[in-house]
């Protein structure tokens, strides 16, 4: 019992985990409670999507159009937030220069999981009009993984509310279990 | 202690990104850093014919595409000694000067958003759809035209364009009434703007300051009434200025600047003449060189090309008024407090693709 | 720009007072010729207040710390760094608010030296200018306060805008 009462924090924090994942994630209880909220969480998570704030170029004015009052895309529950740990989606939406490239794979890494990557328009796709010149990465899935691609040049407002909706329809397909993962 | 705003913030002005050193909450020292859009595009334009371009120079400076395509034609026109029909002229002032709105008015929505009145936002963005319905008619996209040709522009004014043009001018007078009430009435708005990112006028001409920021210095120099090109001189209208040399005097030049684009609007759909709106350009430029000017939304931007008798320019020089506009950003930052920098800033009216190019 | 611009000049249109009356463009060519007699050649007068001359790289310090001083040429618009066969030209663009007139400056460097003096003391807008031709041309300017890479990387070690580098386009 003395164990218990004069913890360390980092030893509180492996005792946490251990519980965690011996009774929740490995043991049926785990397997259970995923299964009544899976449905639950997955809807609350495809219809709170939170890209994050951050244009490149000429995609950006359409994507910032896309939350203004003609297209809206705020009534599918997309909100822009500011910093990466509170985002669920990478909106690449320009040419990715090469002293840009370690800033963007940095962002990448610090949002946290569940976590998307949209290519918006041509340049973020395969370098666009730009694509042999010597200061442009071709193509944003060069070195992040992406899920969604929207072409355009720029891309309509209306086609980035459609990749929206497209990946919402891919969250719903691929339900995962927040606690084992499956 | 230097502190990183950027490459990513929510100050969403482009890429760019400024170190400033702060002792407490005032800045000290500022530098900015540019470079992350640069595209290599002066070496790209050596690689592709002439018209080939145009679509380059539009994604250029994405916020008011028009000037530059047609910055670029007036260069390649200046370089092959070609002279283009009147009607086009007209297209193009009033193409430009919708353009100038359109690029005004999406300024106005990010620096609201900025300074916390997301109102300003919503109903500037609700407007400027107006004027971007209007372009897409005459040029068949939103933002990145590819209207202006080396010779003239692609096609003719679609049909009720002049009355839609009319309407659309008297619609956005009423409103820049109703942004005045909203702004000027509004105590915060005033507090973060007045005295706030002070530029003297001796500084402004030395450093290379052009534009709505100079004229805001008190300076009368608008490259559309001084060394006119195009239909300018036919047109009546006045540069807009202000004595204070602060963010509020550059807001109020912006909003002028507005009502004096909606005059001359006016005046263009209303001249417009009969005729050809292109004629065909030659193919090869002669070994020469071209120059061109033209005051865009931003301030004085400047191409200079070299031709070499193909149909590929030897070299394209591309002058941003941006690039050289945040060099001065030093001498507007120093003295203020941390949170001046989203006025000082935004009310410069950055859009980086031009000055990384 | 070019000869078309003078048709649509106004009779009587007024020029601002400023220290250079009457001609403009002739006033300046005979001021750079009177002070400066031997290193300023080759004027052409391109269009309606755009005059071209060419220098010779010593004076171009001297030359336009006297532009801006004695002639009022308060703005410098831009600079080109342009890589012909056996020479690099930098072109400099100066322009004067009082008087609505542009200067076309054009002064040469040999191919294995391309350094000239900077004029950043002159103009604080030339600053950011020359850092730019130095990055992507490798033009080098002496007395520059900070040249330092400005678009590219800092660890890039190509000019890109060089005829011999093939590596975009």
């Amino acid at each position: 019992m003395g164990n218990v009462i004069a913890f360390r924090s980092k030893d509180f924090v492996k005792w946490a985990d251990g519980v965690l994942e011996g009774v929740l994630r490995r043991s049926p209880v785990g397997s259970g409670v995923d299964y009544l909220t899976k449905d639950f969480f997955n809807w609350a998570t495809r219809n709170s999507i939170y890209p994050l704030h951050f244009g490149i170029m000429c995609c950006a004015l359409e994507m910032a159009v896309a939350s203004a009052p003609r297209f809206d895309a705020q009534r599918f529950g997309v909100i822009y937030r500011s910093t990466p740990r509170q985002c669920d989606v990478l909106l690449v939406n320009g040419p990715v220069s090469k002293k840009l490239k370690p800033a963007l794979r940095r962002l990448y890494d610090q949002m946290p999981g569940p976590k998307w990557v949209i290519a918006m328009g041509e340049c973020a796709i395969s370098g666009g009009p730009f694509y042999n010149s010597y200061s442009v990465v071709p193509g944003v899935d060069q070195f992040i993984p992406v899920d969604i691609y929207i072409p355009g040049c720029p891309a309509r407002p209306e086609a980035l509310i459609d990749g929206f909706i497209k990946l919402q329809k891919m969250i719903k397909e691929s339900k995962k279990g927040l606690l084992t993962g499956k | 202690m230097w502190i990183n705003m950027g490459p990513q913030h929510p100050m969403t002005h482009g890429l760019w990104n400024l170190r400033i050193k702060v002792d407490g909450e005032t800045i000290v020292d500022a530098e900015p850093e540019v470079g992350y859009l640069h595209r290599g595009i002066e070496k790209l334009c050596e690689n592709r014919t002439y018209t080939q371009i145009i679509p380059i120079a539009d994604r250029l400076c994405y916020g008011s595409s028009l000037t530059w395509s047609h910055l670029y034609c007036m260069t390649v026109e200046d370089l092959m000694g070609l002279e283009v029909p009147p009607r086009a002229e007209y297209v193009r002032v009033a193409s430009i000067e919708m353009q100038r709105i359109a690029s005004h008015l999406m300024w106005l929505a990010a620096y609201a958003a900025d300074l916390g009145a997301m109102i300003g936002f919503i109903y500037t963005m609700r407007d400027r759809e107006v004027f971007i319905d209007l372009l897409q008619a005459l040029t068949g996209s939103r933002i990145t035209y590819n209207f202006p040709r080396i010779g003239g522009v692609a096609h003719d004014i679609p049909p009720n364009f002049e009355r839609d043009s009319l309407r659309a001018c008297a619609y956005m007078e009423k409103k820049l009434k109703e942004y005045e009430d909203l702004f000027d009435g509004s105590k915060v708005f005033m507090m973060r703007n007045q005295g706030v990112g002070v530029l003297r006028k001796e500084d402004a001409m030395n450093l290379g300051v052009t534009g709505p920021p100079l004229r805001a210095c008190g300076v009368k120099y608008d490259l559309r009434k001084d060394m006119p090109y195009s239909v300018y001189p036919e047109m009546d209208f006045e540069p807009a200025t202000h004595p204070d040399c602060d963010c509020y005097a550059r807001y109020r030049v912006r909003m002028d600047e507005m009502y004096e684009s909606c005059k001359i609007i006016r005046q263009a759909v209303q001249k417009m003449p009969k005729g050809k709106w292109r004629i065909v350009a030659p193919r090869n430029a002669p070994a020469r060189t071209g120059l061109g000017r033209v005051e865009d939304p931003r301030g004085e931007g400047m191409m200079y090309v070299v031709g070499d008798g193909t149909d590929r320019p030897y070299r394209l020089k591309i002058r941003s008024p941006i690039f050289v506009t945040v060099s001065a950003a030093k001498k507007m930052l120093v003295g203020y407090k941390v949170a001046d920098v989203v006025a000082i800033m935004g009310g410069l009216d950055m859009c980086i693709g031009e000055a990384d190019r | 720009m070019g000869e078309r611009g003078t048709r649509f000049l106004p009779e009587g249109m007024e020029r601002p007072a400023s220290r250079i009356d009457d001609v403009p463009e002739e006033k300046v060519i005979r001021s750079l010729l009177d002070s400066f007699p031997s290193t300023v050649t080759d004027f052409k007068k391109l269009g309606k207040g755009v005059v071209r001359a060419r220098i010779e790289r010593r004076d171009l310090y001297r030359c336009c710390k006297f532009l801006r001083d004695q002639l009022g040429f308060e703005h410098l618009s831009m600079i080109s760094a342009v890589e012909y066969d056996k020479r690099f030209e930098i072109v400099y663009h100066i322009s004067c608010y009082g008087s609505c007139l542009l200067l076309e400056l054009i002064t040469s460097t040999p191919k294995d030296d391309p350094s000239v003096d900077s004029v950043a003391s002159i103009w604080g807008g030339a600053n950011w200018q020359e850092r730019e031709s130095y990055d992507l041309m490798g033009i080098k300017f002496n007395n520059h306060p900070k040249l330092e890479r400005i678009l590219l990387p800092k660890d890039t070690l190509y000019h890109p805008l060089r005829k011999d580098f093939k590596g975009g386009g």
